[in-house]
């Protein structure tokens, strides 16, 4: 008897052949390209805030930068003969915090090269997605400090940069000192706190407005798509540092609020650290990795040369993710730590 | 507050055939019965072909005290051959093909228990499940008279995994609200086989139907309760379900009699009650048919070894073109290639896929280190790191991260945005490791030889 006969009692006969995969044969819902969609989501607002405070240039930079990544990884794919994954929108999630990470008033160029530093040389050399082992934007952005004065002319807050141009002449950008500049200088800065927090300050694209950063954060922790260790240690552990320690004489609480508004500490705490790739995965491992980046980024701030320690701290701890792992794994079910079971 | 654990997934839930009352299946033209549907040493037949059974009537034992159990004639006829085949697991055994002659001739040595039960001894007990063929009919297939025998003076608890916390599956759902009394006659008989005092019957809360019912029968008992435990998966794993009742951890290597309890699936009290009571062995259990490829998905009680095509043909056949068949849940089932795959003891659903359903649009199966299966792992592991290193053969690491700690219970695969199998990267290592304690243990064994 034939496999057709034998089903002749169904309506719709069955295949010859059936697949056999491995259980679970059931998947939730939940892809790479959906939380890197939430990501791409929770960080529009402030990108709309860099637009409105430094000019539609900031749109431009934004655009190059995300189109660079998404360039450079179907290449370098290609060239590695790789299956192109760009539909996954990590690359887009890397070139859109590159830009938040850059001035407005950077070259074209510069974003060119720093998506092809952190898709090709930090991300795809290294397995593509996932098995980077420092964040791609962070490590591009300090490869970018290579021209540091591109990298260190900001324009003042509201000034808006409306041109388009690749490089911008002297006349369309005036210099500003960042809120972090002034701390490094021992004063608290001009600005009230509550332009601080809203975003009127000058910085780079993304990092000026913590209060729609923040909002973003909250909207990746309902949405599950991070937890609230990394940020909160990381915060909290700044926050103590500045509070118990601060850098020049004058009132404790002020400072430690301008630490906290000023410079990149909430988009970092919260978008950069918080990466799947660099970041621990054990609830402990997150909290030790969010102290160690604060106390690295207080370090850094307080005694560097660099007026900003968070993109340098977050690389640091990026490297002892592995450990931290290892060192805060989770007691087994009904065995002992360290696969020390019976 | 209903009990739970920590860890586990919420899968979508998939009951549609909670409200199918279970329809007996029409006695099929054949069974093909295998020897070695349980845990331990397959069964020996002890019919010849042409060979005139009757239902009930043992085809197949083992010498007493072997870790097994008897098999039975599920339908009354000719024995048309014994041979080899190919089980749904991937592994050959011994199978006893009968003709049925429609007769429906009981066989003559099934009669009910004449004792009361109040004077039935704990080895009668043993010995009657034995001789009825009883296993874990939850999946597991462990001979039941053995999990009896090894929890005697250990235990103070028997729970009655009455989760059913895999997708789609309802044979249990509707064995407890169809025969409950059957169900709580059995946990009487374990209660007086074991001495306990306490016996729980754990339900999952989406069953509210079940529980209702089931409470108003034991309101009278001072020994059996019902236990509503949290709709989540894998609620019904044997180790979750003693910690959430108990708070008990089992641990790594043991089993739950090792902290005083010992749990049975719904359906295996049933089929002890029914081996008192009739005197008829383990020759039929429900199944439930389901699946977005069959047409009218239903609760069945169907004679052990009928083929699936049968169950499938009187679902009303098929709506789609169904990839995938799936023996058991779709969870932790195993997946089929055949439609002559039979029916066994612990064969609790028969699923049909289609190739679209349940799967993942992944770009690419990349661990992205997301962190969820850690967050899910019931077992609290580390799934994606054992998976990393299963891939890249570093085994001792492997087993080091826990790795035979794994109850392969699939929250990992589930919930992977990466759409990684890490579950089944987890049985590679945890086989590698089985080999290599095996190859190791052999050379020791050796050493003291010498």
């Amino acid at each position: 008897m034939d496999k057709q006969e034998k089903n002749r009692g169904a309506s719709k006969t069955m295949p010859e052949l059936l697949k056999v995969a491995p259980s679970p044969h059931i998947k939730g819902a939940d892809t790479t390209s959906a939380l890197m969609l939430d990501v791409l989501i929770a960080l529009t607002p402030a990108l709309v805030w860099g637009v409105f405070t430094f000019g539609i240039r900031a749109l431009l930079v934004t655009g190059v930068s995300i189109a660079a990544c998404v360039v450079w990884e179907i290449l370098a794919e290609l060239l590695m003969h790789r299956r192109v994954t760009v539909s996954d929108l990590s690359a887009a999630v890397t070139g859109l915090l590159l830009a938040f990470n850059l001035p407005v008033t950077i070259p074209l160029w510069m974003p060119v090269v720093g998506a092809f530093f952190a898709i090709v040389i930090v991300k795809q050399l290294f397995g593509g997605i996932g098995k980077n082992f420092v964040n791609p934007a962070l490590a591009a952005r300090v490869f970018l400090f290579s021209w540091a004065s591109e990298m260190g002319t900001f324009p003042a807050a509201g000034e808006k940069i409306s041109s388009l141009a690749v490089t911008l002449s002297e006349t369309d950008a005036v210099a500003a000192a960042t809120p972090l500049a002034s701390l490094k200088a021992g004063s608290l800065p001009d600005e009230n706190l509550f332009a601080m927090i809203v975003g009127n300050m000058s910085g780079t694209i993304g990092e000026v407005s913590a209060l729609l950063l923040i909002a973003g954060g909250v909207y990746l922790l309902l949405r599950r798509v991070i937890t609230w260790h990394i940020p909160v240690a990381y915060i909290g552990t700044v926050a103590a540092l500045t509070l118990v320690f601060p850098r020049a004489p004058g009132p404790h609480l002020n400072f430690m609020l301008y630490e906290i508004f000023a410079g990149g500490l909430i988009l970092g705490s919260v978008f950069m650290a918080t990466d799947y790739a660099t970041a621990p995965v054990t609830p402990g491992g997150k909290l030790l990795y969010g102290i160690g980046c604060g106390g690295i980024t207080v370090l850094i701030r307080y005694f560097g040369s660099y007026p900003e320690g968070v993109s340098f701290s977050i690389l640091i701890m990026n490297m002892l993710v592995w450990y931290l792992d290892r060192a805060t794994m989770p007691r087994p079910f009904g065995g002992k730590l360290n696969g020390k079971q019976t | 507050m209903a009990y739970t654990f920590s860890g586990g997934i919420h899968v979508e839930e998939f009951k549609n055939t909670k409200k199918c009352r279970i329809e007996a299946l029409p006695p099929p033209s054949s069974v093909s019965i295998s020897l070695a549907q349980h845990i331990g040493a397959p069964a020996e037949a002890c019919v010849s072909v042409g060979d005139t059974v009757g239902i009930g009537q043992k085809i197949g034992d083992l010498p007493e005290g072997m870790l097994g159990c008897p098999v039975h004639a599920s339908v009354s006829g000719r024995v048309k051959s014994i041979t080899k085949k190919v089980q749904s697991s991937g592994a050959a055994a011994e199978c006893v093909e009968i003709e049925n002659d429609f007769l429906d001739t009981v066989w003559q040595d099934v009669r009910p228990m004449e004792k009361k039960l109040a004077d039935v001894t704990t080895d009668e007990i043993v010995s009657v499940v034995r001789e009825a063929g009883i296993v874990g009919m939850g999946g597991a297939a462990f001979p039941t008279w053995a999990k009896i025998k090894s929890a005697i003076g250990k235990v103070d608890r028997i729970i009655v995994n009455g989760a059913e916390c895999e997708p789609f599956i309802t044979a249990n759902h509707r064995l407890m609200l169809e025969r409950p009394a059957s169900l709580i006659n059995g946990v009487k008989i374990l209660l007086k086989a074991l001495g306990v005092r306490t016996a729980y019957i754990a339900v999952e809360d989406n069953k509210p139907d079940v529980i209702e019912k089931l409470e108003e029968l034991v309101a009278q008992s001072s020994m059996i309760s019902v236990r509503v435990v949290k709709t989540k998966y894998p609620q019904g794993d044997e180790r979750q379900l003693v910690y959430a009742l108990t708070g008990r951890e089992i641990p790594a290597g043991k089993l739950p009699a090792d902290v005083g309890c010992v749990v049975f699936n719904a359906e295996t009290c049933a089929a002890i009650y029914r081996a008192f009571a009739d005197g008829m062995p383990c020759v039929s259990r429900i199944v439930t048919v389901d699946g977005d490829c069959v047409r009218h998905p239903k609760n069945l009680l169907v004679p052990i070894g009928t083929s699936v095509r049968e169950l499938i043909e009187f679902c009303g056949g098929l709506t789609r073109e169904p990839s995938r068949l799936i023996n058991g849940g779709p969870m932790m089932g195993t997946a089929q290639w055949d439609t002559e795959m039979p029916v066994t003891k612990s064969t609790s659903a028969v699923l049909l896929f289609s190739d679209r359903f349940g799967r993942k649009n992944a770009a690419s199966a990349s661990c992205i280190r997301c962190g969820r299966c850690i967050a899910n792992c019931p077992m609290r592991l580390m799934p994606m790191y054992i998976a990393q290193f299963s891939k890249i053969g570093d085994m001792k690491r492997a087993e080091e991260y826990g790795a035979m700690s794994c109850v392969e219970c699939g929250s990992c695969s589930y919930n992977c945005p990466g759409g990684v199998e890490i579950v089944q990267y987890i049985r590679v290592a945890k086989a590698a490791i089985k080999t290599e304690r095996a190859r190791a243990a052999a050379d020791a064994a050796k050493r003291e030889d010498r």
